[in-house]
C-alpha cells in the first residue's frame, strides 16, 4: 500500500475509498472542489438550473414532470421543496424500501409526502429474497447496504422508464462533494459507471451470479440497471441540484425542520442528527463495518463537511471524530433477528470484515485499532481555544428519537391490515 | 472507407483514475476498469489508458492495470501508455492484452529502442506521445519530467520519416480538461507534417470535433475528462456529427 | 454447445476472443496439444506480431504438422489477423517464411499506405451466403501485411488505397483479417456467424 497521507485542511486520507488526491501544498481535492462554493456565482447557476428544467415542465395537469428518489432520513424534502415549489415542477416521489426502517424515518417519509402532497411509489422486494442477497453480500464482501444502494439507486431509474419521465432530481453528488470527483462547473449527470464503481463497489447485479452460487437470477433481477436503449429512448437524465444550488445539509435540514417539520435525532455514533435517520442500520452496524473496512467512519465525513463549511476547526472536528467512532452499536439484535443468523455469527463475520491495514490482533488486548484517526498525530496537541463538544452537539437539534413513539423494531412496509388466521 | 475514430482516454495516476486538468491538477475518478467496461459498452472507437506516473517513480508499465482490462474481456481495441521504455516493456505489454502502445518518455529519450518495438510489433502498434505549447519561439515539445519546453529532436523527425511509429498523439498541454480550447493550428507543427495525427486536449464540442476530423491528416480524436460527465457521452457525441465520417452510435440491448 | 479451441503458439491475448466466444454460449478451451485440440468443435488461430516469429512459435510446438493434418481431416478452423495470414502458403514479412499452406496465397506488405488501423467496412462477394448479413458492417483493422489469395478463395474485401482480402475461406477453414472480437456488436455478429458455418458446412 502506498504512503498514507492526510489532508492538511480536513480529515481525509489518501487511500479514500472513493479516491482522493492531494496537491503539492497538501490539500485534497475535495477541499479544493469545496473551495468552488464560495467562489461561484449561484445566482448564475441557479438560473441555468431553471433554464435547464423549462422544457421539461409539461403543459397538462396529468402528467409528472420528473422523478424525485425519497427516503425519511436525508436530502429528500429539500430536493422537493426545490423542485416542486422552487422550479414549479409536477414530481412523482419514489422509495425504495430498505427494510430496517426506524419509526421516525417512516413519520419523516408520511409527513414529506402529505405536506407536499406528493405521489408516491414505493418499490418492495420479496422479504425472503433481500434476506438472501443480504446473507450473501455481508458474507462475501462484509456488506449489509449493497441492496438497499442497488435498489435507491436503480428504482428511480426503472419508474422514469415505466411511466416514460424523462428526468430525475437528486441531492448532491457524493463523489464530488466528499472527495471532489468533479468540478461544480463539470455539471455531473447520473451515470451507470458511478453507480457501479461507487455506490456497489464495482458490482452489478448479474456480477453477483458469477461469484455466488446460491443466487440466481429471479434474486437479482429487480437490482439490474435498465438496458441503455431504454434510457435513449426515453431521454433520461439525472440532475444534481447541489451542481447549481450551494449545497450545505446542515443550513437546508434546519430550513426544512423549520417549515416543514422534519425531524431529526440523536445518533449514536455521530454528532450530525439530520441523516440516516430513518435507518437503524447505517449508523450502527453498517458503520461498524465502515471502521473496521476502511479505517474510519460516518462521523468522519460529517466532521469534513463542517470543517469544509468553516462550522468547526479541525481540532474540534478531529476531537468528534475520537469521541464517536469507537462507540459501540445499539440495534445489533434487531438486525439479527431479522437476517436470522445468531449474535456471535454476526461478531464473526463482522471481524472477518476488518481490514489489516487498520487492525492488527493482539494477545490479551484483543483487537486493536490502526485507524485514521490514529495517524493524523499532533492534531489534538495544538494549542488552540475551542469550544466544549457539548456546544457543538447542540447545534444539531434532536427533534425526536429514531424510536419517534414506538418500540425500536423495524417498520413493516405495506403490512396492512393482519389478523389472525385460523387453523 | 477508413472510419476516422473518437478514442476514450483514461488517465491512470497512481493505479486510480483521474481527470487530468493542464497536466498539474488531477481529480479522482474511480476504478480504470470500470470506467474501460463503459467505454466499451457505449461504443467509443478505440480505450487509449495512459498510466501518467510510472516513469517519473522509475517503473516499467503498469502490467497488473493490464492485466484487470484485458481480463474483462473488452471488445473494443485497447492502447496502452506508461512506462513503456524497452522492447521488452513493449512486447509484454501486447502479450498481456494490449492491441497498440503509447511511448513518451522513451520516444525522446531512446529512440533506437522504439525501433527496436517496431520491428517486433509492427509500427501499426505504436503510437507517440507529443505534448505540445506555445513558448516564443513558436510551438515547442512538452517534457514534463523536467516541467520545461523543449525543441524536436532530430531523432525523433528520423522514426517518422522512417515510418517507425504509425500515429501521433498531438496533445495541447496547457488546455487539457478546459472545454472547447483545443488548438487546432497544433495539427499543422511543420514537424509533425506527413504524419498521422490523433488530436488530444480540451476537445468537447462537436463542432470542434468536425473541424479537426475534416482536416486529412488527423485519423483521430481523443477525449477523456469530457467524457465522464453524461450518460451515453460517446453516443451523443457521434449523434451530433456529420453521418460519414465516424462508425454510427448505438445503445446496447444485453438482456433479451 | 459448440466448443471453440484457441490454440495458444505464444502470439498474443487471449482475454477479448474469449470473453467474446463465451459471451455467445460457447464452451472454450485453450492450448497447444492434440489432447486439447482433439477435442474440439472449432479451431481459432488468434495473432498479432510478426510471421516469422510466430511460424516459430507453432513449429517448437509441433503445431504446424497438427495444423495441416486438421485441414486434411476437414475440421472447422479460424485464423484471426495474423492468424488468417498464417494460414497462407507463404509470408514475406522480415524475409520469406513458408506458411501453414492451409488457403493458397501468399502475405505481402502493404505499400502505400503502409499500415492499415482503425474501422473499415468489408464488401462481401458473394460465395458465402451465412456471411452475407454482414456485408458493408465496419470491422477493426490492424496489420501492416495483407493476404493474396486466388479469386475462389476471396469471401469479402476492404479498400484502404488499395482493395486487399479480408475474409478468405476454402472448405470448413476460414481467416478474417480484422478483430472481430475487437468489433463490438458487428464482430460478436460475425464471429458467431462465422463459427456457426465452418461448423454446419
Amino acid at each position: 500500500m502506498t504512503e498514507l497521507r492526510f489532508c492538511k485542511r480536513c480529515l481525509y486520507g489518501s487511500d479514500h475509498p472513493l479516491g482522493l488526491v492531494l496537491d503539492d501544498e497538501g490539500i485534497c481535492s475535495g477541499c479544493r472542489i469545496h473551495e468552488e462554493k464560495d467562489q461561484l456565482d449561484w445566482q448564475e447557476r441557479w438560473n441555468k438550473l431553471r433554464k435547464l428544467v423549462q422544457p421539461y415542465k409539461s403543459v397538462g395537469n396529468a402528467q409528472y414532470d420528473c422523478i424525485i428518489p425519497v427516503t425519511g432520513g436525508q436530502d429528500s424534502y429539500f430536493i422537493v421543496h426545490t423542485v416542486k415549489n422552487l422550479l414549479g415542477l409536477k414530481p412523482l416521489l419514489v422509495a425504495y424500501n430498505k427494510h430496517f426502517n426506524t419509526p421516525l424515518g417512516i413519520a419523516n417519509l408520511a409527513n414529506l409526502r402529505i405536506r407536499f402532497n406528493c405521489d408516491i411509489a414505493i418499490k418492495n422486494v420479496g422479504l425472503r429474497t433481500v434476506k438472501k442477497l443480504t446473507r450473501s453480500t455481508l458474507s462475501q464482501f462484509s456488506s449489509i447496504y449493497w441492496p438497499i444502494l442497488a435498489g435507491h439507486t436503480v428504482f428511480p431509474v426503472e419508474a422514469a422508464i415505466r411511466y416514460k419521465i424523462p428526468l430525475i432530481f437528486w441531492g448532491a453528488h457524493q463523489g464530488l462533494e466528499q472527495v471532489g470527483m468533479f468540478s461544480h462547473e463539470h455539471e455531473v449527470e447520473m451515470t451507470r459507471r458511478y453507480r457501479k464503481d461507487h455506490d456497489l463497489f464495482g458490482l452489478e447485479a448479474d456480477d453477483l451470479l458469477s461469484i455466488f452460487d446460491t443466487l440466481t437470477e429471479s434474486d437479482i433481477w429487480q437490482y439490474r440497471y435498465p438496458e441503455d436503449w431504454q434510457i435513449k429512448e426515453v431521454g433520461l437524465r439525472g440532475i444534481y441540484i447541489g451542481n447549481y444550488v450551494r449545497w450545505d445539509p446542515k443550513a437546508q435540514h434546519e430550513e426544512m425542520a423549520r417549515l416543514y417539520n422534519y425531524k431529526g435525532a440523536h445518533l449514536n455514533r455521530t454528532f450530525d442528527t439530520y441523516d440516516y435517520v430513518d435507518c437503524f442500520n447505517y449508523m450502527d452496524c453498517h458503520d461498524i463495518l465502515k471502521l473496521f473496512k476502511h479505517g474510519y467512519s460516518k462521523v468522519t465525513d460529517h466532521a469534513c463537511r463542517e470543517i469544509r463549511h468553516r462550522r468547526l476547526t479541525r481540532t474540534q472536528a478531529e476531537a468528534l471524530v475520537r469521541a464517536y467512532e469507537k462507540r459501540k452499536a445499539r440495534y445489533i439484535p434487531q438486525f439479527c433477528e431479522w437476517l436470522g443468523i445468531p449474535e456471535e455469527s454476526l461478531r464473526f463475520l463482522l471481524d472477518r470484515a476488518r481490514n489489516q491495514h487498520y487492525w492488527y490482533k493482539q494477545e490479551r488486548e484483543g483487537w486493536v485499532f490502526q485507524g485514521w484517526s490514529t495517524k493524523r498525530v499532533n492534531i489534538l496537541s495544538e494549542s488552540q481555544e475551542t469550544r466544549g463538544l457539548t456546544d457543538i452537539h447542540a447545534e444539531f437539534v434532536a427533534h425526536s428519537t429514531l424510536e419517534h413513539d414506538h418500540d425500536p423494531k423495524y417498520i413493516v412496509i405495506g403490512k396492512g391490515y393482519s389478523e389472525k388466521i385460523s387453523s | 472507407m477508413l472510419k476516422k475514430r473518437i478514442v476514450g482516454v483514461i488517465t491512470v495516476k497512481k493505479g486510480w483514475a483521474v481527470q487530468s486538468i493542464g497536466y498539474q491538477r488531477y481529480l479522482p475518478l474511480g476504478r480504470p476498469e470500470t470506467i474501460a467496461e463503459n467505454l466499451d459498452r457505449w461504443g467509443v472507437d478505440e480505450i487509449l489508458i495512459q498510466s501518467i506516473d510510472r516513469s517519473t517513480a522509475n517503473q516499467g508499465p503498469d502490467y497488473d492495470l493490464i492485466y484487470r482490462l484485458a481480463s474483462r474481456g473488452l471488445n473494443t481495441p485497447l492502447v496502452y501508455g506508461g512506462g513503456i521504455k524497452t522492447r521488452e516493456h513493449a512486447t509484454a505489454v501486447i502479450s498481456k492484452g494490449a492491441d497498440r502502445i503509447l511511448v513518451d518518455a522513451s520516444f525522446y529519450d531512446h529512440p533506437e529502442e522504439i525501433r527496436r518495438m517496431a520491428s517486433v510489433l509492427g509500427a501499426q502498434a505504436v503510437i507517440a506521445s507529443v505534448p505540445l505549447l506555445f513558448t516564443n519561439s513558436g510551438i515547442a515539445l512538452w517534457d514534463y519530467r523536467t516541467q520545461r519546453s523543449r525543441g524536436w529532436p532530430s531523432a525523433c523527425a528520423g522514426l517518422l520519416t522512417d515510418s517507425i511509429v504509425s500515429e501521433i498523439l498531438v496533445i495541447d498541454k496547457s488546455h487539457e480538461g478546459t472545454p472547447a480550447s483545443f488548438d487546432i493550428s497544433f495539427l499543422e507543427t511543420p514537424f509533425l507534417r506527413g504524419s498521422s495525427l490523433i488530436a488530444f486536449g480540451g476537445i468537447n464540442k462537436p463542432c470542434q470535433i468536425k473541424d479537426i476530423l475534416d482536416m486529412p491528416d488527423v485519423t483521430a480524436v481523443a477525449i477523456g475528462n469530457f467524457l465522464n460527465y453524461r450518460e451515453h457521452a460517446v453516443q451523443e457525441l457521434k449523434h451530433s456529427l456529420p453521418k460519414g465520417s465516424i462508425r454510427e452510435p448505438y445503445y446496447e440491448l444485453l438482456h433479451s | 454447445m459448440i466448443t471453440v479451441g484457441i490454440v495458444d503458439y505464444g502470439a498474443g491475448n487471449h482475454a477479448s476472443v474469449t470473453h467474446a466466444l463465451r459471451q455467445l454460449g460457447y464452451k472454450v478451451r485453450f492450448g497447444c496439444s492434440a489432447d486439447v485440440l482433439d477435442m474440439v468443435d472449432v479451431i481459432v488461430l488468434p495473432g498479432v506480431g510478426a510471421y516469422p516469429s510466430a511460424m516459430e512459435g507453432m513449429e517448437s510446438r509441433g503445431l504446424v504438422k497438427y495444423l495441416r493434418k486438421q485441414a486434411a481431416q476437414n475440421r472447422p478452423m479460424l485464423g484471426i489477423c495474423l492468424g488468417m495470414q498464417l494460414l497462407a502458403t507463404e509470408g514475406y514479412e522480415l524475409g520469406h517464411t513458408p506458411g501453414l499452406d492451409i488457403i493458397p496465397g501468399k502475405v505481402t506488405p502493404l505499400r502505400s499506405p503502409r499500415w492499415h488501423i482503425g474501422w473499415n467496412s468489408i464488401e462481401h462477394k458473394g460465395r458465402d451466403p451465412l456471411l452475407v448479413e454482414s456485408d458493408r458492417e465496419i470491422f477493426y483493422f490492424n496489420h501492416s501485411f495483407i493476404f493474396d489469395a486466388p479469386e475462389d478463395y476471396v469471401v469479402a474485401v476492404s479498400h484502404h488505397g488499395l482493395q486487399f482480402n479480408s475474409i478468405v475461406r476454402r472448405g470448413k477453414v476460414a481467416g478474417v483479417q480484422f478483430h472481430p472480437e475487437k468489433s463490438q456488436l458487428a464482430g460478436n455478429r460475425m464471429l458467431k456467424n462465422i463459427i456457426e458455418s465452418l461448423y454446419y458446412a
